[in-house]
């Protein structure tokens, strides 16, 4: 996990999707995305997917932000998916000895990963216009309780310190021969046992250090007040049409899927 | 071992987050009965970090190498705070690396939250076992049944709530053949996530033991 985490969440550029409160945009955008998770027909997909990349265009990310972010996830999905075609389903579109491809599992893949690519390129679309403190705050406003911000917060801030001494450690033990030196798979695992408390007992000393800087700030004492709610949830005619819009794509999805399940 | 976006129907999402909403609500409720609920979050979080660094650590197992889970050791080692931590990690992991979803997120929580909760019960153990049993042997049974059962336990649930949502065309022989295949594949990693909790609980007590008695709430 540590060499697949990026920096670069938030893309910093102007865009109507970048203006648009967050607030709602948070909220439209997880209805879009349990919209296209109610999808049960592969021909609703394209349509989904369509939606999503004209929002993706929207937006006015990098073409390389949707590219460096899909290959580890991408590569997950097809791995799983990749065995429906030959196992699933009863009519055979091709045939060579034992092994057949068909027509039903086929489908099914397509609509898994149809599925998974336009929630993840929707989940895509929120981190690279919203930087990820607003989203918290967001989140926050709506009613999650402080101790989850709280944690996110200091998880999020922690989690690529802790990636870097991770590194620094594994280089470190590399040089004392770990990796180069005849060793047992006991004695690997000891080392490596070693190496995981190491980081945890660093990580546990940090954080007494972290939390008495934390009180010298008040940090306990006084209730924060949420922050200016302007960007949050400021009502704006970008907000409107973004917010209105994004309902309407994933209310419009919803209603195609009843519409073929009643044909 | 996480569910992606896409693979499960949404009205199973929407169970996973009524279902982790249920525990989330029950799990402040017990950390807040705590003395000072806001003392632990600091180590909470920075540990969730560790842990979720942590687990991308090769473990040579000859001939390949695999990847820890850690929700056992999460749950013993972060008592009540394991749940909050499993469920910001999770939420990180697809935010950040697209890694399990957003859609999935309280799926994935209660397979992996769950378990690390029961893990947090199996470790409390080590205090009726150390009546009997010198301590590092205490600390070596109940570290390596909070880990085994850690990943069983959400290896046992993710196989169930993908047995039963995929597939009609599915036959049910082939549902239950790969249900039992693949249980039994992760017997060996079981055993190795097991041992690996006892190996490490052993390397805290000579170093740190003050971190094996601190659990958060």
């Amino acid at each position: 996990m540590a060499t697949a985490l990026h920096r670069e969440l938030y893309i910093r550029t102007d865009s109507a999707l970048h203006r648009w409160a967050v607030r709602p945009k948070l909220l439209s955008l997880l209805s879009l995305m349990f919209a296209v998770a109610l999808i049960r027909h592969v021909v609703v997909v394209p349509v989904a997917l369509l939606g999503v990349l004209v929002l993706y265009g929207f937006a006015r990310l990098p073409l390389t932000y949707l590219w460096q972010r899909l290959t580890y996830p991408g590569l997950f999905i097809l791995a799983m998916v990749s065995v429906l075609p030959w196992v699933s389903g009863e009519t055979v579109l091709w045939q060579s000895g034992w092994l057949s491809l068909r027509l039903e599992g086929l489908a099914l893949a397509g609509l898994v990963v149809g599925r998974f690519l336009a929630i993840l390129i929707t989940g895509f679309i929120l981190l690279g216009t919203t930087p990820f403190l607003d989203i918290l705050k967001a989140l926050r406003s709506l009613g999650l309780p402080s101790l989850l911000t709280d944690m996110t917060l200091l998880t999020y801030r922690y989690l690529y310190d802790i990636a870097e001494q991770l590194a620094t450690m594994q280089q470190a033990m590399g040089l004392r021969g770990y990796g180069y030196r005849r060793q047992t798979t006991r004695q690997r695992w000891r080392w490596l046992a070693a190496l995981l408390g190491t980081l945890l007992l660093r990580s546990y000393e940090r954080s007494q250090r972290v939390y008495r800087a934390m009180r010298l700030r008040g940090y306990g004492q006084v209730t924060a007040g949420l922050p200016s709610p302007d960007r949050l949830y400021r009502t704006s005619p970008t907000t409107l049409m973004a917010t209105g819009c994004t309902l309407g794509f994933a209310a419009s999805l919803v209603l195609i899927e009843i519409l073929i399940s009643h044909l | 071992m996480h569910i992606p976006d896409g693979i499960i129907p949404a009205q199973v999402c929407a169970g996973g987050y009524a279902l982790t909403g249920l525990t989330t609500w029950y799990v402040l409720r017990q950390i807040r009965r705590g003395p000072d609920p806001s003392e632990a979050v600091p180590k909470a979080a920075l540990l969730a970090a560790a842990f979720f660094i942590g687990s991308s650590i090769n473990i040579p197992v000859p001939p390949v190498s695999v990847h820890l889970v850690l929700n056992g050791l999460l749950g013993a080692l972060l008592g009540w705070y394991a749940w909050p931590a499993i469920l910001i990690g999770l939420f990180l992991q697809a935010l950040l690396i697209g890694h399990g979803g957003l859609t999935t997120l309280g799926v994935n929580a209660v397979m992996m939250g769950l378990p690390a909760l029961i893990a947090r019960g199996i470790f409390q153990l080590r205090y009726p076992l150390g009546a009997r049993l010198p301590l590092p042997w205490a600390l070596g049974i109940a570290g390596f049944g909070a880990g085994a059962l850690g990943i069983g336990l959400a290896a046992l649930i993710f196989f169930g709530v993908i047995v039963f949502t995929i597939p009609s065309e599915f036959t049910l022989t082939t549902e239950r053949n790969a249900l039992l295949g693949l249980m039994v594949a992760h017997i060996p990693l079981m055993l190795i996530e097991g041992t690996f909790t006892t190996l490490l609980m052993l390397f805290l007590h000579r170093v740190k033991p003050e971190l094996l008695k601190s659990q958060g709430g």
